[in-house]
């Protein structure tokens, strides 16, 4: 991460402006135990409250780090009932970033929370629809199965 | 413009910037040996 990803100007600006960052080690008390971090890097999407909404572990390129680190802020605000902020940080990865490992999550994402800010099911079954053409192996189609029905 | 990432070492330090500006926190746990 050192060498190849945090050195890339694009992902400093992004981090800069979106996270306050924090670097401790991976055997530092007491966070590593309390986060129970087991392999490194970890990294943790972690709200001012330090709750944590989402982690990768392993290397990560810049395309990769930045589309994760937006389904992060994606999930910050969907755990916290912004249903609005949320789309917009998930519209962003899966529009800039639609071939990341973290885009099948978005879409999945992107149907809940449209169907918990409008309680209109159909987002739901457009989201799974998108996986299923756009991703079909994936473990987010998997979940999104049963919304085929709505 | 910046070149690099300020990294906070404390923990909180940052949760506390991190109310201030309205911004979650990415904390990454490396590895130092």
């Amino acid at each position: 991460m050192d060498t190849v990803t945090y050195p890339e100007s694009k992902v400093v600006r992004f981090i800069e402006e979106n996270f306050i960052p924090l670097r401790v080690p991976s055997d530092s008390k007491p966070h590593a135990e309390k986060f129970n971090v087991k392999w490194t890097p970890t990294l943790i999407t972690l709200s001012p409250e330090a709750q944590e909404h989402h982690r990768t572990v392993g290397f990560l390129g810049p395309e990769e780090l930045i589309s994760s680190l937006l389904l992060g802020l994606g999930k910050y605000h969907y755990e916290n009932d912004r249903f609005d902020e949320a789309l917009a940080r998930l519209a962003q990865l899966v529009d800039g970033y639609g071939q990341s490992g973290s885009a099948p999550e978005a879409i999945f994402l992107v149907g809940v929370c449209s169907y918990k800010r409008s309680h209109d099911p159909k987002p739901l079954k457009a989201a799974y629809e998108k996986l299923s053409a756009l991703f079909p192996d994936s473990e987010w189609t998997k979940r999104a199965y049963p919304y085929r029905l709505l | 413009m910046t070149t690099e990432i300020k990294w906070r070492t404390e923990m909180d330090d940052a949760l506390c910037l991190g109310q201030k500006a309205g911004k979650p926190i990415l904390l990454d746990f490396f590895n130092h040996n």
